[in-house]
């Protein structure tokens, strides 16, 4: 089967190029342990940018969602989710990171903080930068699952072929 | 008779000469003064400590080590402390206040070099003329605690400027401050000296200069690649800093030449420029710089300052243009030809014998650079100098690509440049027609293309249909806004029923082209915002235009009013936008600004509905600008591309112990709603900074009329922008006054069904829910001395 070969920890240099942050940089992974380290988490939160909204990505975040990962929306990617009828919570990225980094933030419902964040669909250089807030002043694990290989998350993909990274994406929700 | 500044001569004793400097004190002491004149950093540090509680600051590392000494380096990952024991959070504050501080230092030396030309050439008592006002200098009133009346007034104002910076850069050496929020607070101090800065740029200039003062219908001027003249000799001028660029003005005009040259301008000097003389043109933003530069149009450079970029006159010389350097900030290592004759150095830039010249002789810089101009054009036209590939070439070039997307990896815009290489050798060119508004003009990719495929030129090549559509119109920088027009609209801003200030400033590094900015503009402009702009997206909201053909220049007026769209000018003209809230709070509310920073401040945050919105900032002066409105109480977003500023300043809805303000009436404590909620911030896209917008207009003051509009645009924008009402739409009402009227009964269930707020639906009325209930007479304050009870 053709995804399986598919290797998703290849060409993982930072999409920008000179976006080298320092000594610890993201272990470039397998579209599988993504989703098993996704299925493992206590508290997961998958933020949504953009163009998470696209076509076919957005099918994705909806299985994710009725997997019953809770879902920030970033950017605009709002609209369309609702449309699809995904229950999602707007917020912007920025002061996102902001609440995660508060130990007394509880969440969207109520509950808590959370000990995962899950990257897809972002601007790459304005995830990287708030990846870069989450990785420095907090304990979270940051696991990006979007096209290109970002430097300030634990895990992520090395950069993609847009048809390599749907099935990717497959991959990670079989998982679940 | 007191003494004057100036200079005067004993009789019967020669070659004597007596200058009277700062003998005489400078500027009229305005009494009383006020509590801070001229503040060391620790002056307003509770202010800024105040602003620091409320708006966290939160960093966003470009880099995890430090690499400032030789301990170093160290790896601060994780909030490490270094071997000189800062930690990250601090070490990231420090560089915030650096990359501020840079650009405090280049406004102001702007302002410094500008100053010591005019009082050469007009003498320091040449009087202070800003049009119809008053309060002719808010900033340097409520830093200072003067009032200025001349140029030469302003001189103590830079060398407090200067003291400033340098006991603040002091404070960035290894072995001093240690603490992330001393930091910030010097960040903000530099912040306002920024500002401060800027208005003795802009004040002097549009004195000595006869720029427009407060000229509310001033007069558009063209902008756009597509507007310039090429087949006349063409002059470009570029950067910040307009001192040797008049000089040419003068020339041209005097010598009737403005019919056989083109006189264009890029960045900040090309709004001074067409400030100074409408006949000259902007090409536009810093964006077209290398793009321009790269058409091979124009036929001598003039650079002055900032914004300028450094291969300049490599990129020139390829093209067989003399590049002219007329200020200290940038020489390129060209021999300095101040004492040379002019015919001598036009001798040597025409024989290709030196690429360029420096030159501080402003006199020889009017009279050589339009010279050279009608002498090298010939000349370049003879030799054949294209820049550009032709349509082979440019056939071979896109063929050549082998779709390693290495260029896409090195694009700071991350653009699809090898699906539109793809596409153009299939010939289809509408991939770079799209990519071209997108790109930034970097040049990144050329360096990253292993066929050395020069791809900026392609793009431009590819793209010429559309620059050839690059026509646009911008009214010129009409200055500050004048004190009658505070009067008229004073009270419908600090009300709300003017819903807001957007002041849309900055460079061009946006996310996605610089349709978004015009279209940000647009939609608030048809609001009833108001809308104020300098700088580079003061030009690019001039490029784009209507179904009729017609610009936001030409379809919104000028003046201070409601819906109207406002160009102050340059990057140095974005003093009048703060000075604006100055002026609000002292014509309209009488607050007293004199050495009053703190309290006017206050007020500006408490009652001012103002945002900024620096949508494509990339420079450090961005920056300082920004942080100088955040010191001010004005909110200021960013786009995507912010948060490599590393920090912003955030507001925490959910934390209510952070929202409380004091009564001035009594000094009680009032619980408020999270407004303004956020200091400094960015968004993603067009479409999430509008409704962010709106909702930082919010301001504890706005009474019912004035909370009810804001709201209404929040609801509206985003419904239509996000698909939806905001979450935190509830949190903002006070009262069923509060509600949009369209909307009230509906949002009335939902406050009782979702929110279980208590209704009376008699008298549809809220009986129980919100945070406060709305007092026409509150007067929220930051300020514990502001209060009543702290005052006895
Ligand atoms: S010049 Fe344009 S396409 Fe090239 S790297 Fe810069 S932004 Fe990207
Ligand atoms: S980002 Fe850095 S390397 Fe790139 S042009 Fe600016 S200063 Fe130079
Ligand atoms: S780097 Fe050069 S060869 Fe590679 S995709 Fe870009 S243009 Fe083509």
């Amino acid at each position: 089967m053709a995804a399986i070969e598919l290797d998703t920890t290849k060409n993982a240099v930072p999409f920008d190029r000179a976006n080298i942050p320092g000594p610890k940089m993201a272990k470039a992974i397998k579209a599988d342990l993504a989703g098993k380290l996704i299925s493992k988490a206590r508290r997961p939160l998958l933020i949504v940018g953009t163009a998470g909204a696209d076509d076919g990505v957005i099918l994705v975040v909806k299985r994710m969602a009725e997997k019953g990962i809770p879902v920030a929306a970033t950017g605009n990617s709002i609209k369309r989710l609702k449309e699809e009828g995904i229950d999602a919570t707007y917020v912007n990225l920025h002061a996102l990171v902001s609440y995660l980094k508060d130990p007394g933030w509880k969440g969207f419902d109520g509950k808590g903080g959370y000990d995962t964040t899950i990257f897809l669909g972002h601007t790459y250089y304005y995830a990287s930068q708030l990846m870069s807030t989450l990785k420095n002043f907090t304990k979270i694990k940051i696991i990006s699952i979007d096209r290109h290989y970002h430097p300030n998350a634990q895990q992520s993909f090395g950069n993609l072929k847009p048809d390599d990274f749907l099935k990717t994406l497959d991959m990670v929700v079989a998982e679940l | 008779m007191a003494i004057k500044k100036g200079r005067f001569t004993i009789e019967n004793l020669e070659n004597v000469q007596i200058n009277i400097g700062s003998i005489v004190s400078s500027g009229e002491a305005e009494t009383p003064e006020g509590p801070t004149p001229a503040p060391e950093i620790h002056d307003l540090r509770d202010w800024d400590m105040k602003l620091l509680d409320r708006y966290e600051p939160v960093y966003s590392p470009v880099c995890d080590m430090c690499c400032y000494c030789t301990y170093g380096k160290c790896d601060l990952t994780g909030n490490k402390e270094g071997a000189c024991g800062i930690d990250m959070e601090a070490h990231q504050a420090r560089e915030a206040m650096l990359k501020g501080l840079t650009g405090t230092a280049a406004h102001s030396a702007h302002g410094r070099h500008l100053l010591n030309n005019l009082i050469k050439r007009f003498g320091a008592d040449y009087p202070i003329d800003v049009g119809p006002s008053n309060l002719k200098a808010p900033l340097t009133q409520t830093i200072m605690g003067i009032k200025p009346e001349t140029i030469g007034d302003f001189i103590p104002v830079l060398d407090y400027i200067e003291e400033q910076i340098t006991q603040l850069l002091a404070t960035a050496h290894t072995g001093q401050e240690g603490s992330s929020r001393d930091f910030e607070s010097k960040a903000l101090h530099a912040g306002m000296l920024d500002h401060l800065g800027m208005e003795v740029s802009d004040i002097i200039q549009i004195s000595c200069l006869g720029m427009p003062k407060s000229q509310e219908d001033a007069p558009l001027v063209d902008i756009g690649m597509g507007s310039i003249d090429s087949s006349k000799p063409v002059l470009l001028c570029i950067g910040h800093n307009v001192a040797a660029v008049t000089y040419i003005m003068d020339y041209v005009e005097e010598h009737d030449l403005f019919d056989k040259i083109e006189l264009a301008g890029l960045c900040c000097t090309a709004h001074d420029m067409t400030r100074y003389n409408k006949n000259a043109k902007i090409v536009g933003p810093m964006s077209k710089q290398l793009k321009y530069i790269r058409s091979g149009i124009p036929d001598v450079i003039v650079v002055d300052e900032q914004c300028v970029r450094a291969d300049v006159l490599r990129e020139a010389s390829k093209l067989h243009i003399p590049v002219i350097a007329t200020n200290d900030k940038i020489m390129y290592g060209l021999p300095n030809r101040s004492k040379d004759e002019v015919d001598a150095i036009i001798q040597d830039l025409v024989s290709g014998d030196q690429p360029g010249a420096l030159l501080f002789d402003y006199a020889k810089v009017g009279k050589l650079a339009p010279e050279l101009a009608l002498k090298m054009a010939p000349i370049r036209k003879e030799m054949g100098i294209t820049a550009l590939p032709d349509d082979e070439e440019f056939k071979k070039l896109t063929s050549s690509c082998s779709q390693c997307g290495a260029c896409v990896i090195g694009c700071p815009q991350g653009l699809d440049i090898d699906k539109a290489m793809e596409a153009a050798a299939g010939g289809d060119l509408t991939l770079f027609e799209e990519l071209h508004d997108r790109c930034i003009g970097c040049g990144r990719c050329d360096f990253e293309c292993p066929k050395g495929i020069p791809i900026l030129n392609v793009i431009e090549k590819a793209s010429q249909r559309v620059i050839r559509e690059e026509k646009g119109k911008v009214r010129i920088g009409r200055g500050q806004v004048g004190d009658p027009e505070i009067r008229e609209e004073g009270v419908n801003l600090v009300l709300g029923t003017t819903p807001g200030v957007i002041a849309i400033v900055g460079c061009p590094n946006y996310p996605d082209g610089s349709r978004d900015i015009y279209e940000i503009a647009e939609e608030m402009l048809k609001r009833s915002y108001i809308v104020v702009t300098s700088g580079c997206c003061a030009m690019d909201i001039g490029m784009h235009k209507d179904d009729e053909g017609k610009t936001l220049y030409e379809r919104y007026a000028g003046r201070f009013l409601k819906g109207n769209l406002l160009n102050t000018g340059s990057c140095v003209s974005n003093a009048h936008i703060s000075a604006t809230t100055i002026k609000v709070a002292s014509i309209f509310a009488r607050r007293e600004i004199n050495g009053n920073w703190e309290e006017i401040a206050d007020y500006v945050l408490n009652r001012i509905g103002a945002v900024g919105l620096a949508w494509g900032a990339y420079s450090q002066k961005a920056l300082t600008i920004g942080t100088g409105c955040n010191r001010l109480g004005i909110p200021v977003v960013l786009g995507p591309h912010g948060p490599k500023y590393r920090r912003a300043y955030l507001g925490k809805p959910y934390n209510r112990d952070k929202w409380n303000v004091m009564d001035a009436r009594d000094g009680s404590v009032q619980n408020i709603e999270p407004v303004p909620e956020h200091l400094l911030i960015s968004a993603e896209t067009k479409a999430e900074v509008l409704p962010m917008l709106a909702k930082l207009c919010f301001r504890p003051s706005d009474n019912n009329l004035g909370r009810m509009i804001k709201l209404t645009h929040y609801i509206e924008l985003s419904e239509k922008y996000l698909g939806q009402l905001p979450d935190d739409w509830y949190i903002y009402v006070r009262s069923e006054a509060d509600l949009p009227l369209a909307k009230r009964e509906e949002l009335l269930k939902k406050l009782e069904a979702e929110q279980g707020w208590k209704i009376d639906w008699n008298k549809k009325k809220v009986l129980e829910g919100p945070v406060r209930k709305v007092d026409v007479s509150f007067q929220p304050t930051n300020v514990p001395r502001l209060c009543k009870e702290a005052s006895k």
